[in-house]
């Protein structure tokens, strides 16, 4: 081929940023099928991709491109990072793509959410991942708090025992994020008449606005800047957060201090500390989905000096002074954790119990007529 | 409040943040021009700055982009008849038509003062209603959000006159394939055949592309001849901007309906601009000069005004509510965060000067949008007079290449490949394809806001309310009206002069005519519509399997398409017995098909070298030879033509973050 003389000296330039891309790309098939990487080198590479499996301008996007020029700064060796968008099939498409063709170089890193998580942990058919072996390196969660309208006649959590009618929900699909508030409130013991198809967070709440619905959640970034107004008018009454992990214990989430936990408000209503399978699929599926939210990970058989100069940068970029001012509005004021400390809570959750699963799918399938495919 | 908005208009003047302005039109402009990149090929190009320069600069940016990316987007729908974007697909009716009549100067002047005037106007429909768009929006509840998807495709019938079956058979199938994909109110996927590809659904960019722009590409490359007959570009420039202040209601109404269509969350770009477009065909008097499909510069002012303007209205629900419409509302909810601006209730309060910002932005962006456009149509418009193969060899990569970006997955070239051969069936058999587009676009929304109703009203609550029963009047009014019309036409008949029209066509204004190049004969749109019949009867059968709602709505939709499909064939079975063959047309025919048999065989040996080789060699090897073969070029002229092409995809993929598929055999130094 003559295509180098044909590019002239352009392509040189182009040849040379690339170069270590086209490792990073591995063999070159269509959607990068078949067994890909290249040795493994315990040197960071002068370039690595952020695989992001969501579409550009999404929050797991805006998430990994506001972190990508700290991770620049503080990562050992200072890689340059490039995002690559892979959206599509619930992060399923891209993920599969991570884990075939990402190499174990540290050439490239997968960027998840709660959504990646939860087709793992409801063992959809089409994952190829396994968050089991794949190597988390750097991790940072969010919160959700719950509220209802007060044309309900609630005015706390504690009013959910002697309800007249069921709650209304507005959901977007019982297999992604909505499950844990579907999780949560089965944990209660509370009736919820869900409805599901709604395009997003966004206009479920303005369903909930509207008065369509009367019980919303939302993260704990979008209940402060669109629901905590709501409050103040008198026109939504908060209940209760997801609380937040301090070591391997639920705990108030410190963004919203007032609120009780799911756990707290089961013990206002029953009388002891939430047990049982319906708490266990509940916790299996909030770790993952709300602690550990966002997250970076490596490919299995990435070398230890790769895998820890991210975890090293955890910690440096969260004592960044730019970053500590500028993060609050991104990351929703939680922290950033190395990939260290969450590794054991992780593996374990994604561990599930084959019962576990079972028992959430049955919840789903008996209490809002849902049935998974290939399940 | 005036204060805020001088003193956001001052920091608006200073030079470094308008020059981020006219950084983010100009990257709008080139995007838009380029058929299929839209706004989210403009968001590729623009995210990697946003994050790095000052707020201000960045609003700038994003806003110059996002408010000119469907002023240039007109160019190649109006003058090569490919669609620049998907709501651009709409003005391949008007302004194409215009165009092939050697109009394209009329026609783009047209395009640019309605796409200025409708910015404007949505910059000034942003500010106004700022205090109204909150208790609207909340009032605008899902029963009202389904009876406007109801309104949209009501317009598929709007858009068949005169063809009204297969108009309808048309839209049917439109639904149909937008049903593809995860189900809005189950757990289901369907019609995805077991492929991870088919779970997100069908892109838009890459089905009309596909249904459009490849059969366009397909039928125009056996003509060999340029588009635009006769001569003068030139000329016209000066009839267009008549044409726009005699039709300024028009200007004022599309800017309205796409005002609208933006601030209501889930109706989107392409639907708003088609009901832009909808609405002044429905208005239009019958009588005089009615040339709508045939190149009236009301088809074409009514959705430029709107499409502008939908991207001013897309920005009240993200300020507002948090709630991005598109990508790009997206990425600048994105920068509004990392700023530390919360949209919300609180920002008029709080950041009143943002929006401001942000208003001035997209006012002063459309103006000078709309200037460079017509500087730049000046040498664009020679292309409707160039030979359309030489066009072709170029446009089959872009295409490929633009259908590509937002599935990123290789099988939506053949996926493209199936539905221009679809498009094309459909075009020589005279299925119209806009109602087609308005299914496609509406099927979701439309099963969506069905269940929402359905699940969180009972039927009186929500039929009764005052919107439902505005839009359901709108709905049947006309019905009425036609009715009565029909019925004193009839009466007043009394065996005189017939009126045009075939069996089960309403009223008939003689709208669309014919659709233009070489008809098939009878017996081939017999076996188109007995493929629709299959295809519904299929999909049917398929549906039977889905979840209790997830079959509802296929279910429905296949039956009705399956019923008016199986009508058509009667009526075709039925008229055909009196038709007489026609030695002349049989033998244009046979050519025609010759001509485009080789041509998509072109276009298969192109998507099987991508499979190999990757988008950009294979298209090292497919352009010259095509030019060489099918264009007859000069090697010379091959050699630039070939070199341009591919710098113009390298530059792209590094620079604007613009994916070309990888084949089996691409080198890794092609793989970005």
């Amino acid at each position: 081929m003559k295509r180098t003389t044909m590019f002239g000296s352009r392509a040189k330039a182009v040849v040379a940023t690339m170069a270590a891309l086209g490792l990073a790309a591995g063999c070159a098939n269509p959607q990068g099928l078949g067994s890909g990487g290249s040795e493994s080198s315990s040197e960071m590479p002068a370039r690595t991709e952020l695989v992001i499996p969501y579409s550009e301008g999404g929050g797991t996007d805006t998430w990994a491109r506001f972190l990508a020029p700290y991770l620049e700064k503080h990562v050992e060796g200072n890689p340059a990072f490039t995002p690559k968008n892979v959206p599509g099939g619930e992060s399923i498409t891209g993920s599969n793509q991570f884990v075939q063709s990402g190499g174990t170089d540290g050439s490239q890193v997968l960027v998840t959410s709660g959504t990646t998580y939860f087709q793992a942990l409801l063992g959809r058919s089409e994952v190829q991942f396994d968050f089991t072996r794949l190597r988390p390196l750097i991790l940072n969660g969010t919160g959700g708090v719950i509220y209802a309208s007060p044309s309900t006649g609630i005015r706390s959590a504690g009013d959910l025992a002697d309800l007249k009618k069921p709650l209304t929900y507005g959901g977007i699909s019982a297999t992604g994020l909505d499950l844990t508030m579907l999780q949560a409130f089965d944990v209660l013991g509370t009736k919820l008449d869900a409805t599901f198809g709604f395009e997003g967070r966004g206009p479920a709440r303005l369903a909930f606005e509207r008065g369509e619905v009367n019980v919303d959640y939302q993260t704990t970034s979008a209940y402060l800047t669109q629901v905590k107004p709501l409050v103040d008018d008198g026109k939504a009454v908060p209940l209760m957060s997801f609380g937040m992990l301090k070591d391997g214990e639920i705990v108030r989430d410190p963004n919203v201090p007032d609120l009780p936990t799911v756990e707290e408000v089961y013990r206002q209503l029953h009388g002891k500390a939430p047990s049982g399978e319906a708490y266990e699929a509940y916790r299996a599926f909030l770790v993952p989905g709300y602690v550990y939210q966002k997250g970076l990970w490596a490919n299995e058989g990435t070398p230890d000096p790769i895998v820890q100069s991210y975890r090293d940068a955890a910690d440096k970029i969260s004592k960044d002074p730019k970053f500590a001012s500028s993060s609050e509005e991104v990351l929703g004021g939680y922290p950033l954790y190395s990939g260290e400390e969450a590794e054991e809570e992780l593996q374990e959750a994604f561990r599930i119990k084959p019962e576990v699963r079972e028992y959430t799918l049955d919840m789903l399938k008996k209490s809002y007529d849902v049935t998974l495919e290939g399940n | 409040m005036l204060d805020a908005a001088l003193s956001a208009l001052g920091a608006l003047l200073d030079p470094t943040t308008l020059a981020f302005l006219v950084a983010g039109v100009l990257a709008g402009l080139v995007i838009g021009i380029i058929p299929g990149l839209g706004g989210t090929g403009a968001v590729a190009i623009l995210l990697p700055f946003v994050f790095i320069i000052e707020p201000q600069q960045a609003l700038a940016l994003i806003i110059g982009a996002v408010a000119v990316v469907h002023t240039s987007d007109t160019i190649s729908s109006v003058l090569i008849g490919i669609p620049g974007s998907a709501s651009a697909t709409v003005l391949m009716l008007d302004g194409h038509e215009m165009a092939k009549r050697g109009q394209g100067a009329r026609a783009l002047s047209i395009a640019f003062l309605a796409s200025m005037a409708g910015g404007l106007l949505g910059a000034v429909g942003l500010t106004l209603s700022i205090p109204l768009a909150r208790p609207l929006v909340l009032n605008f509840g899902s029963p009202e959000l389904f009876m406007l998807t109801v309104l949209g495709i009501s317009l598929a019938a709007l858009l068949s006159r005169g063809n009204m079956l297969k108009g309808l058979i048309a839209g049917a199938f439109g639904l149909l394939l937008g049903e593809i994909g995860a189900a809005p109110a189950a757990a289901d996927y369907r019609f995805t055949f077991g492929t991870l590809f088919l779970n997100e659904g069908l892109d838009l960019v890459a089905v009309a592309l596909g249904i459009f722009g490849i059969a366009e590409v397909v039928s125009l490359v056996a003509r060999k001849t340029s588009i635009a007959s006769g001569s003068g570009i030139g000329s016209g420039w000066g009839t267009g901007l008549r044409d726009v202040l005699r039709h300024w209601t028009h200007v004022l109404r599309g800017a309205f309906v796409g005002i609208w269509a933006g601030v209501l969350p889930g109706v989107g770009a392409t639907a708003g601009t088609w009901m832009a477009y909808g609405q002044a065909r429905a208005t239009a008097r019958r009588k005089g000069k009615n040339k709508f499909g045939k190149g009236d510069p009301r088809g074409i002012i009514a959705p430029e005004s709107a499409n502008n303007s939908v991207e001013a209205g897309d920005l009240i629900p993200t300020l507002l509510f948090g709630i991005p419409g598109g990508a790009p509302a997206a990425l600048l909810l994105g920068a509004l965060l990392v700023f530390g601006i919360e949209p919300g209730p609180r920002i008029i309060t709080d950041h009143l000067d943002i929006i401001y910002t942000i208003v001035w932005s997209f006012a002063l962006a459309s103006v000078i949008g709309a200037a460079l456009c017509f500087l730049l149509s000046f040498p664009l418009a020679k292309l409707s007079f160039v030979r359309f193969p030489v066009l072709a060899g170029g446009l089959v990569v872009i295409l490929f290449t633009s259908g590509f970006q937002e599935s990123q997955q290789i099988a939506v070239l053949q996926v493209m490949l199936l539905l221009g051969a679809i498009g094309w069936a459909m075009k020589s058999t005279g299925f119209p394809r806009a109602p087609f587009l308005i299914g496609f676009v509406l099927s979701v929304p439309l099963e969506r806001y069905y269940y929402l109703t359905a699940n969180l009203y009972s039927f009186s609550e929500w039929a009764l309310r005052p919107g439902v029963l505005v839009m359901a009047a709108v709905l049947v009014i006309p019905l009425v009206l036609a009715a009565v019309r029909w019925a004193r036409a009839r009466a007043a008949r009394t065996g005189a002069e017939p009126v045009a029209g075939a069996a089960g066509d309403t009223p008939a204004d003689e709208d669309d005519g014919e659709p233009e190049g070489t008809q098939a004969p009878p017996a081939w749109t017999l076996a188109v519509t007995g493929g629709f019949l299959v295809v519904f009867a299929g999909g049917f059968l398929l549906a039977q399997g889905y979840s209790e709602k997830a079959r509802l709505v296929p279910t429905l939709v296949c039956l009705l398409g399956a019923a008016l499909a199986a009508l058509a064939l009667a009526v075709q079975v039925y008229t055909r017995r009196r038709a007489s063959s026609d030695e002349v047309r049989v033998t244009a025919w046979r050519e025609e098909l010759g001509w485009v048999t080789r041509a998509f065989a072109w276009l298969v040996a192109f998507i099987a070298l991508v499979y190999v080789l990757g988008l950009v060699l294979a298209a090292l090897v497919f352009v010259p030879v095509f030019l060489w073969r099918v264009a007859q070029m000069r090697p010379h002229a091959i050699a630039t033509y070939t070199v341009v092409l591919l710098g113009v995809l390298l530059l792209l993929q590094r620079f604007a973050d613009i994916a070309l598929p990888v084949g089996y055999l691409t080198p890794a130094i092609l793989v970005a």
